[in-house]
C-alpha cells in the first residue's frame, strides 16, 4: 500500500443566486497512474449540500475564507470561499487523491490539512474570476438566472477561465505557496 | 504575438497605466456614444422608410419605376455632424443616456469584483455605499466622496464638490448667466457614465438601485442612489 496525499477532486464556482457557474472534476490517480474518474452527479450534490453551510455562516463571517465547510467521510472534505460579490468558490479535497511522490510528502497526508493550505488555490481561482470579469465579452448579467429570460446555459464558457481552473486543480498540493 | 502571450499564462498582476487615461476616455466616451446613437437612429429611419415603401408597393399595383429604385438612401442627409448634447430631442437623449449608463454599469461590475477582494464583506447597504465612497471613488476620480447623506430608508446622496470630469469645463463669462445655465445643462451628460458605474458596483455587491447624477453648479456633482424598495 503506497502512501497517498490529498489532492483536489472538484472545483465548483457558484453564482450569487446559487446557480452553478462552473464545475471542474479531477480524477484520482491510482497505482500505475491509472485514473479513477469522478461521478459528476455525486459531486454536484456535494456542492449543493454545502450551500446551506454558506448561508448559515454568512451573518457571523466577515472574511471571505469560509474554511472547512464539512468533511463528508474520511476521504472527502469541502472547503469554501465567498467573494464580496456573492460568488461562492468550493473546493472538494480528496484526502487520498494521489500517490505521494516522496516519503516527506507522505507525512503531510498523515498529518492532515492545515487551515491555510487551500489559500493559494482560492486566491488563484478568485484571480481567474476577476480576470474573467475584466473580459469585455463576458457579460455577468447573462449568467444570472434572475435576469436571463427563457432557458439558456448559464455556465461560464470562457476557455481561458476554464483552463485556469483546471490548472489550479491540478497544480495544488498541500503546502504549495503560490499557484 | 499571440503565441508569445500564450506561452506565458500569467501576465504581470497589475499593469500600470496613467491616471489621465480614464479622464481622456471619459471625455471621448460621450461624443462617441452620441455618434453611435445617431448612426443607429439614422439606420432605423432608413430601414423604416424602406419597410413603408415596400408595404406600399405590395399594397398597390407596383409601378415599374419604383421597384427599380435603389433601396438605400444616401445617408449624408441623415447622419450629419453629431449635434451637441444640449440640442437633442428627448428620444435621442434617452437613448444616449441609456447607452452611457449601461457602459458604466459593466465597468462598475468589473471594478467591484476586482477591488473588493481582500476586504471585509460589507454587511449593511451603508457599508457598501461607504465602499463606493472610500475605495471606488479614489480609484476612478482620485479623491473620496466629500459628503454622504442618507435617510436610513434606502436613499443615499453622494456629493463631490470638485468632481474630476467637471473640474476642467469652462464657460464664456461674457455671455452672462444664460451661458452658465447652458453649461450646467451640457455637463449633465458627463455624469451618466459615473452614475452607471455606481449602479454596476452596487449591483455586483448585491444592491439593486437606480442612480441619478446631477449638477447644479460646476464642478459640484451629486449622485442620488435610490435602492430597490426605498421609502422617500
Amino acid at each position: 500500500m503506497e502512501a497517498r496525499i490529498p489532492s483536489i477532486a472538484c472545483i465548483g464556482v457558484i453564482g450569487r443566486h446559487n446557480n452553478p457557474l462552473h464545475i471542474s472534476l479531477f480524477p484520482a490517480i491510482g497505482p500505475n497512474s491509472t485514473q479513477e474518474p469522478r461521478d459528476k452527479l455525486a459531486f454536484t450534490f456535494m456542492l449543493n449540500s454545502s450551500l446551506d453551510i454558506f448561508e448559515a455562516r454568512m451573518p457571523s463571517k466577515t472574511s471571505q475564507d469560509f474554511g472547512l465547510l464539512h468533511a463528508l467521510d474520511e476521504r472527502i472534505a469541502l472547503y469554501g470561499w465567498l467573494t464580496n460579490t456573492g460568488v461562492k468558490l468550493v473546493i472538494v479535497v480528496d484526502m487520498e487523491g494521489r500517490i505521494a511522490p516522496t516519503p516527506e510528502a507522505a507525512k503531510i497526508g498523515v498529518l492532515g490539512l492545515r487551515g491555510g493550505d487551500l489559500l493559494p488555490a482560492f486566491n488563484a481561482l478568485q484571480t481567474a474570476y476577476v480576470r474573467l470579469l475584466q473580459n469585455p465579452f463576458y457579460v455577468p448579467d447573462d449568467h444570472d438566472p434572475k435576469l436571463v429570460r427563457g432557458h439558456r446555459a448559464l455556465e461560464i464558457q470562457s476557455p481561458k477561465f476554464i483552463r485556469e481552473v483546471e490548472r489550479t486543480g491540478q497544480a495544488w498540493y498541500p503546502g504549495i505557496v503560490t499557484i | 504575438m499571440s503565441r508569445a502571450l500564450q506561452s506565458e499564462p500569467i501576465p504581470p498582476p497589475d499593469p500600470l497605466i496613467a491616471t489621465s487615461c480614464f479622464d481622456f476616455l471619459l471625455i471621448e466616451l460621450v461624443p462617441l456614444a452620441q455618434r453611435i446613437t445617431d448612426k443607429i437612429h439614422a439606420r432605423d429611419k432608413v430601414l423604416k422608410e424602406e419597410l413603408d415603401r415596400s408595404l406600399n408597393i405590395h399594397r398597390s399595383v407596383p409601378p415599374p419605376s419604383s421597384t427599380t429604385e435603389p433601396p438605400m438612401k444616401p445617408d449624408g442627409s441623415t447622419t450629419g455632424a453629431p449635434s451637441t448634447a444640449a440640442g437633442l430631442d428627448d428620444e435621442t437623449r434617452e437613448a444616449l443616456y441609456f447607452r452611457l449608463n449601461n457602459m458604466g454599469y459593466r465597468v462598475g461590475q468589473g471594478l467591484a469584483e476586482r477591488f473588493s477582494t481582500n476586504r471585509p464583506r460589507p454587511v449593511t447597504p451603508l457599508e457598501t455605499i461607504k465602499f463606493i465612497c472610500k475605495d471606488l471613488w479614489p480609484l476612478l476620480f482620485r479623491k473620496q466622496i466629500d459628503n454622504l447623506k442618507t435617510n436610513h430608508r434606502g436613499i443615499f446622496v453622494l456629493t463631490d464638490v470638485r468632481f474630476q470630469p467637471l473640474s476642467r469645463v469652462s464657460v464664456d463669462r461674457r455671455a452672462g448667466p444664460r451661458a452658465a445655465e447652458e453649461l450646467v445643462r451640457r455637463a449633465q451628460v458627463y455624469l451618466v457614465f459615473p452614475a452607471g458605474a455606481i449602479r454596476g458596483a452596487l449591483s455586483a455587491l448585491g444592491i439593486e438601485a437606480t442612480v441619478q447624477g446631477e449638477t447644479t453648479e460646476i464642478p459640484t456633482a451629486t449622485f442620488q442612489i435610490k435602492t430597490k424598495g426605498a421609502k422617500a
